[in-house]
């Protein structure tokens, strides 16, 4: 199960055997107001958009403390299957536009500063979990490779066919992790190892899970994401 | 027959014309909040959780998941603003000053031999009940939008299930005291008192 699949569209066809069978016309208006769905969230994520980015601050999300931690909430989501990644020839790429394209193993990350933190992982499905991450700020790593001046995005891709983009500033905001530890142990296969995203400012689907790469870009290319390509809001902060 | 007609007519009850504006906005919004926001819910029923019991259909909006947030974070515009106009309406105009029930009505509906004395009591308490209950599903459903900017009113309700348990009982307090408000306004001014707020 992964994220609620959008239903095949009703059918031309469908949809006249319903008006057929259907005695209540206000059903029917139901089923008619669900094709503007699109619509309504293009009309009106803009605003929502706006206001989101009024609230994003750079200063760090309260955390909560270790005893917190929901070890069980933590659901799993996957898209498509889960890719086997020997950690040993594991590489993250960074590149794009930025001065130093560069390659990191496994080991080259854990010698850079452990953030830990412990937050609230909001999934778009409604359950949410406190989970502990510990890993890389994403924010240290931009610091090596040094994105220029006009870049606004960061796209990452995962092994196992997974894509994301986010802007600049949640990618820069000091609790956005690549994370390779989930609740004190190392991060499992199921949970993105060796390497995933961590955020409390974005929704689940947002943290993408085994990312080997991350390109800064200055726009936005036509495909946004896995699930917002299919209809789920972009920029999806918290 | 003429003068009765005549006083009949006259005793008619008016409504002002933003409070009719506010009863329409407030019940088209209520219906698409909740479709929609059924259509959330089935994604991950509060009670049961994944393999909980998931709301027929026929009562969603949106389609799926993406298409249910994009009616419920767009309506919820169209539902807080008439909530908030209706707030200064009732400030600006006074009316907060006769409209809501006071210490009177809760006595008249405890010890009141009036029975329309006591109708109209209870009619004021539900009517005044209903507001706050509208303001508690615009701040659990915040809480859970933005729940790490706004994480002093997500801390408010404890913790995340019971922030998604308040913010969904909303849903059948609010068709409740609809219910309840509409049959003590039947009671006090029969099907004439619900005609003037609507046409």
């Amino acid at each position: 199960m992964s994220l609620i699949l959008p239903k095949q569209s009703l059918s031309r066809r469908q949809l006249l055997q319903w008006s057929g069978f259907s005695v209540a016309g206000a059903l029917l208006s139901g089923c008619e107001l669900n094709r503007f769905s699109e619509t309504v969230g293009q009309t009106f994520e803009p605003l929502n958009q706006n206001i989101e980015a009024l609230m994003l601050a750079q200063r760090p999300v309260p955390e909560f403390p270790v005893s917190a931690i929901e070890p069980d909430k933590l659901l799993i989501n996957t898209f498509d299957s889960t890719p086997q990644i020997n950690p040993a020839e594991f590489r993250l790429t960074i590149d794009g536009e930025v001065t130093h394209s560069m390659q990191f193993s496994m080991a080259d990350i854990q010698k850079l500063p452990l953030t830990s933190m412990v937050i609230r992982h909001v999934c778009v499905e409604g359950w949410a979990a406190i989970v502990q991450w510990g890993g890389v700020r994403l924010q240290d790593l931009a610091k090596l490779v040094q994105p220029k001046n006009d870049v606004r995005y960061a796209y990452f891709k995962s092994a196992d066919g997974y894509y994301e983009s986010w802007d600049i500033a949640s990618v820069l905001h000091p609790q956005t992790l690549m994370a390779y530890q989930k609740n004190g142990q190392p991060l499992s296969v199921d949970n993105g190892a060796p390497l995933r995203l961590a955020s409390p400012i974005k929704l689940g689907y947002k943290q993408s899970k085994w990312v080997t790469q991350v390109t800064f870009l200055k726009d936005l290319m036509p495909m946004k994401g896995y699930w917002e390509d299919q209809g789920y809001e972009w920029f999806a902060g918290l | 027959m003429a003068p009765t007609a005549a006083k009949q007519k006259a005793k008619l009850p008016s409504q002002a014309f933003l409070a009719k504006t506010f009863h329409w906005v407030n019940i088209i919004s209520l219906v698409l909040m909740t479709s929609s926001g059924l259509q959330i819910y089935n994604a991950n029923p509060v009670f049961g959780g994944r393999e909980g019991w998931h709301f027929p259909k026929l009562l969603l909006l949106g389609g799926w998941l993406s298409g249910g947030r994009d009616w419920h974070f767009a309506v919820m515009w169209l539902y807080s603003l008439n909530l908030f106009a209706y707030g200064l309406y009732v400030l600006i105009t006074r009316r907060y000053q006769h409209r809501f029930a006071s210490s009177n009505d809760l006595k008249a509906a405890r010890v009141s031999q009036n029975e329309k004395r006591k109708n109209y009591a209870w009619h004021r308490l539900v009517y005044t009940a209903i507001v706050p209950i509208l303001l508690l599903a615009i701040a659990s459903g915040l809480a859970m939008y933005k729940p790490a900017q706004l994480h002093w009113l997500a801390a408010l309700f404890g913790n995340w299930q019971t922030l998604r348990t308040i913010h969904f009982i909303t849903v059948p307090t609010v068709i409740l005291f609809t219910l309840v408000h509409s049959l003590l306004a039947l009671k006090v001014g029969s099907i004439r008192l619900i005609k003037s707020m609507f046409l």
